[in-house]
């Protein structure tokens, strides 16, 4: 693994952060993550503006959302990305508790680059979130102006 | 109709009418020759003036100048000094004048008196002519089940056919002479001023009229006037016909309160869809999250703690990782059934025995090592939602490999044994374990099982699954099965929408 992308995760659960970032940490793909606790935040960060005023302007090389989040949800904000020039060529994983299929086809329609549905059992969920992490942090070359550890 | 000549006196040739006057005039002058001889005298004169009245009424102006002519010279060669000459003394001529003058006028009188009598006799012919038709109409008029009546511009009722008495009750004799809006207290959709502007202007009008019959229930009749007007263009009378639409009026207000009904009725069910929309995405999302957390910290916990947990507590943390998965997979067929339920059918020509072969497919997957014979037979396309019919199959298929796993060789049919027109009855027989006929009520209901866990794994909900695609298909589903004896499901599919 010669470069590792920084991965900005929106997730208003701690749990779930504390377990997706364990998941990630036993492949060592923790290290470059940015956790984000609803929309409006991860909005800030990508926008560079309140708490995240200070930042290098630079894109996440991959964006794990949930949908269900406080104040803006996880639609809204894939909206918001996909409709804005600068923030558009960000890969966009969905990463939901929901299995509705109203909710994927909102999803594949506003753009999302994947759809990831957590999965009940540990062994499953660490799975899916170490092939998400090697995929879009590692293997995945992302788009020009993205953030990646050498 | 006949069409009759009127008999006119003229129906004499013009030999005929000149004869008549020569005749006429020849018999006078024998009658007057003839009394003379008896000494009667001046007779002739009156005589002249009957023959010259004679051959005007009967000949014509013509035979009546010939007959004035004749009955002159007679009179002056028989009648006048000196006789048997046609001279004239000039003491006789104003005797002759005065004769001519009187003889014209009777000519001239009788000539008038017969043109008078022709155009009469012509206008009673015509007159009864006409009434002969009017007559033939109007019981035309009377022989139509439709109620048919005429009144004048003052809405008075001129004329009033049976069909009108067959649905008012009034009898013609009662209607006619009446003033028909007061008579069958008509209420107009209109104020009546634009009513008669709308007659006058395009010679007709219809509309819905409520009227009263003579026991004085209401009716409600589609009206139709028709604007006749005389040889002069004046309007002079209307003819209006009505239909008794009262049944169509009460079924259209049943319709449309039926659908007013059905929309309350479709507007709380799409609301309490709704609802249970929401639910399930709440189980979906809200409920699985806890139960992932729980899963999640349990294995770390067993992996941080492992080899200090004793072998009893391992076997707690099992169960409770056992626990959090059957909870998930409960939850996960739960969410299916309810999305069943509330997915919409999406209808096309489905193959059914291509169907069956994919869901074979499928189901095979998890047969490795069993030994199972397939009978499948020939089954139709059938009209259905393919994803949903093929899950149906999915689960009766892997019903059956699932309760056969006892028998050294698994046998399982899948046929058609029924197939109509708008019906299609699809079995999917095993030789497995069979279940008692006594539960077969509790077979599709939601969490129900015939069988402990540790034979049988499953949710219960399979079948329940399947019984409520097959309604919404517009089918029914049983089963037939003893006890250790294997089992057949049923299910049939019908042609038309079925319930949704």
């Amino acid at each position: 693994m010669g470069t590792l992308g920084r991965i900005l995760m929106v997730e208003d659960d701690p749990k779930d952060v504390e377990l997706t970032l364990t998941a990630l940490e036993d492949y060592n793909l923790a290290n470059e993550v940015v956790v984000t606790r609803d929309g409006e935040e991860a909005l800030d960060y990508l926008y560079c503006r309140g708490t995240y005023e200070t930042r290098s302007g630079e894109n996440p090389a991959v964006l794990l959302l949930d949908l269900k989040l406080p104040k803006v949800d996880g639609l809204e904000v894939l909206q918001q990305i996909k409709s804005d020039e600068k923030l558009k060529l960000i890969p966009v994983v969905v990463l939901t508790s929901s299995h509705e299929e109203k909710d994927m086809v909102a999803s594949y329609r506003l753009g999302v680059n994947a759809y990831v549905v957590k999965p009940v059992d540990f062994h499953e969920f660490v799975n899916a979130i170490k092939e998400l992490g090697i995929f879009w942090a590692v293997i995945n070359q992302p788009p020009p102006g993205s953030v990646k550890k050498h | 109709m006949v069409q009759w000549k009127p008999k006119l006196p003229v129906s004499l040739s013009a030999i005929q009418r000149y004869g008549l006057a020569v005749l006429s005039v020849s018999l006078a002058l024998g009658g007057a020759l003839f009394l003379e001889r008896f000494s009667i005298r001046s007779v002739e004169i009156p005589l002249f003036l009957f023959a010259v009245a004679v051959t005007a009424w009967y000949g014509g102006a013509g035979a009546a100048v010939l007959a004035l002519l004749l009955s002159t010279i007679g009179f002056d060669y028989f009648f006048t000094e000196p006789l048997h000459t046609i001279y004239i003394s000039a003491t006789d001529i104003p005797y002759f004048v005065v004769f001519a003058v009187f003889a014209s006028l009777v000519t001239w009188f009788s000539a008038v008196r017969r043109r008078v009598e022709v155009a009469l006799r012509q206008a009673r012919d015509n007159l009864r002519i006409e009434v002969a038709e009017r007559t033939q109409q109007a019981s035309l008029l009377n022989l139509t089940h439709d109620t048919i009546f005429v009144r004048n511009m003052s809405d008075v009722i001129t004329y009033w056919n049976r069909g009108a008495q067959e649905l008012y009750g009034w009898t013609p004799e009662e209607a006619v002479g009446k003033h028909a809006h007061e008579l069958l207290h008509t209420v107009f959709p209109a104020p009546t001023e634009e009513i008669h502007a709308e007659l006058l202007g395009s010679g007709r009008w219809d509309g819905e009229l409520d009227k009263a019959r003579a026991d004085g229930t209401q009716v409600i009749v589609a009206s139709r006037w028709s604007l006749r007007r005389d040889e002069r263009g004046r309007p002079a009378a209307i003819l209006e016909t009505n239909n008794d639409i009262t049944d169509r009026k009460r079924r259209e207000v049943e319709i449309r309160t039926l659908n007013e009904e059905l929309g309350k009725r479709s507007a709380e069910l799409e609301i309490i869809n709704k609802e249970l929309e929401a639910f399930a995405y709440s189980v979906s999302h809200d409920l699985r999250a806890p139960l992932r957390h729980m899963a999640g910290y349990t294995e770390l916990l067993q992996r941080n703690a492992g080899t200090l947990l004793n072998e009893k507590s391992q076997r707690y943390v099992r169960m409770i990782l056992e626990s959090a998965q059957r909870m998930g997979t409960l939850i996960d067929d739960l969410l299916a059934f309810s999305r069943i339920g509330r997915a919409e059918t999406h209808k096309t020509m489905v193959s059914l025995e291509q169907l069956v072969q994919e869901a074979l497919a499928e189901v095979r997957q998890d047969t490795g090592g069993r030994k199972i014979v397939w009978r499948v037979g020939t089954l139709p396309a059938w009209y259905g939602d393919r994803s949903m019919l093929r899950l149906a199959l999915v689960n009766l298929i892997s019903n059956a490999v699932k309760f056969t796993r006892v028998r050294p060789q698994a046998e399982i049919e899948i046929g058609c044994t029924d197939q109509k027109q708008d019906q299609v009855v699809v079995f999917i027989r095993d030789n497995g374990v069979g279940f008692d006929m006594k539960y077969v009520n509790k077979l599709f209901g939601v969490f129900q099982r015939l069988h402990p866990p540790e034979a049988f794994e499953g949710t219960g909900i399979g079948l329940a699954t399947v019984q409520r695609i097959v309604h919404r298909h517009g089918g029914r589903i049983w089963a037939e099965s003893l006890v250790d004896q294997g089992a057949t499901f049923y299910f049939s599919l019908s042609k038309s929408q079925g319930a949704n």
